[in-house]
């Protein structure tokens, strides 16, 4: 017995010893630090917009409306600076900002994104209000967050329309404050470029990065890249970019190259 | 709220440059491949990222991490390692073992190990790596691998036993483990 045990961790350590010895054959290299961010908040990113609303992640402190300062050149923002206007028409509670940030054509049939960006409700019943204005704009009920959930929340949803189809929404979020994108910081979310029921490739790509990023590179899983389109958007204190992919390709990557 | 974000993000690079070679040795071990094994540790890193503020607050972050790559693994890289590492005939482990002339017993040690390891079924490669690379109790390696401990024993063992099983193995072994 004494033997055979000798005999069993023997040949274990000796396992082991070889585990480590192989393991060293890998090439470690550099952690690759900003490419996991990146890729973690692509990731965040494409969570939201599939999650429903009550699963969203909410950042920021207290503060019911917007008090974002600094976007010099952009004066369809300028509004939003200048906070707390009185009344829920004036805060955009019942009609959004809406910009459209790309449209095209695609076999024939034309598209369009549009970025919309709703005002804080201060109480239930402007987040009611507001909750019924979404449905007549066309939100999906997916997407929709509980009445409750809205007061002191400032809303935007990305989103393609593709022909006559309804409005297909892309990335969303509600924040009490915008959370800050700087440097290369990217978010995105990639969708087919087609109708409601496409379950085709994910040719259309929506993000935000930084008001500083200049250039914004979208790749594609056949290798090529597309230099992105970048947009201001009205009542968001983010740049906005749309890409969209040839046939036959898919969304691969998106980042800020300058 | 920005100091907070900015010192969790602080955090999760010092984590990741901390823990990100001993990863790819696991990944490496667990895939095969050295490609695949950036890909598997970016992948679980991506994802540890995003749950950051739960993970890095958690009292044993490494142990959920092992369970992100383990999932990750279990999911992603089971066809991929054949692609990368099974012979061409793949009848399976017990033809090998009879065949001492064959190109994996002529093989050196590591490609040897590697090819055995990549011969095993996921989960006793996962049961293997985990208790005698990572060296991780048995209680632990069950909690990686979401089983109970009986089923990483009883994988653990299989997979052992296979390895030594493999011709070239036997030899590394009895010769005390590297020429």
């Amino acid at each position: 017995m004494g033997a055979d045990r000798e005999k069993h961790d023997m040949t274990h350590t000796d396992i082991a010893f070889l585990l480590a010895d192989a393991a060293d054959e890998v090439e470690i290299g550099i952690a690759p630090v900003e490419a996991v961010v990146r890729g973690g908040r692509r990731r965040r990113a494409r969570r939201w917009a599939v999650a429903t609303a009550t699963a969203l992640v909410l950042a920021g402190s207290t503060g019911a409306t917007l008090a974002v300062t600094g976007l010099p050149g952009h004066t369809d923002r300028n509004a939003v600076v200048v906070a707390k206007p009185s009344t829920p028409e004036a805060r955009h509670v019942y009609a959004p900002q809406i910009t459209e940030v790309a449209h095209g054509t695609d076999h024939g049939t034309s598209w369009r994104v549009v970025v919309s960006v709703w005002g804080a409700p201060r109480d239930k019943a402007e987040a009611a209000g507001q909750l019924a204005a979404m449905r007549r704009y066309g939100l999906e009920r997916a997407v929709l967050p509980d009445g409750r959930h809205l007061v002191g929340m400032t809303s935007y949803y990305s989103g393609l329309y593709y022909g006559d189809h309804p409005l297909r929404t892309a990335m969303f979020n509600r924040v009490e404050k915008w959370e800050p994108l700087s440097g290369t910081d990217l978010m995105s979310a990639a969708l087919p470029l087609g109708e409601a029921a496409s379950d085709g490739p994910e040719r259309l790509v929506v993000g935000t990065v930084s008001t500083t990023a200049r250039q914004v590179r979208c790749g594609w899983k056949n290798g090529t890249s597309t230099m992105a389109e970048l947009r201001a958007v009205a009542g968001s204190p983010v740049t906005w970019f749309v890409c969209t992919a040839p046939d036959r390709t898919s969304y691969e990557n998106a980042e800020v190259v300058r | 709220m920005g100091d907070r974000k900015q010192g969790g993000n602080e955090e999760f690079q010092s984590f990741m440059v901390g823990r990100w070679p001993r990863l790819m040795r696991t990944a490496f071990l667990l895939t095969g491949e050295q490609h695949a094994a950036e890909d598997l540790v970016q992948s679980t890193l991506e994802r540890v990222y995003v749950s950051w503020r739960k993970v890095g607050s958690a009292d044993d972050p490494e142990a959920y991490v092992r369970r992100v790559m383990i999932n990750l693994h279990a999911r992603k890289h089971r066809r991929r390692l054949k692609e990368f590492l099974a012979p061409k005939d793949d009848s399976g482990l017990a033809h090998e073992v009879a065949d001492t002339g064959d190109r994996i017993a002529q093989a050196d040690d590591r490609s040897t190990l590697l090819g055995a390891l990549a011969q095993l079924p996921v989960r006793q490669r996962e049961a293997v790596v985990l208790r005698y690379w990572e060296d991780l109790t048995e209680t632990q390696t069950a909690e990686a691998m979401g089983c109970s401990v009986g089923t990483v024993k009883s994988n653990a063992a299989k997979g052992i036993a296979k390895l030594r099983a493999i011709p070239g193995l036997a030899e590394t072994v009895m010769h005390g483990g590297r020429k």
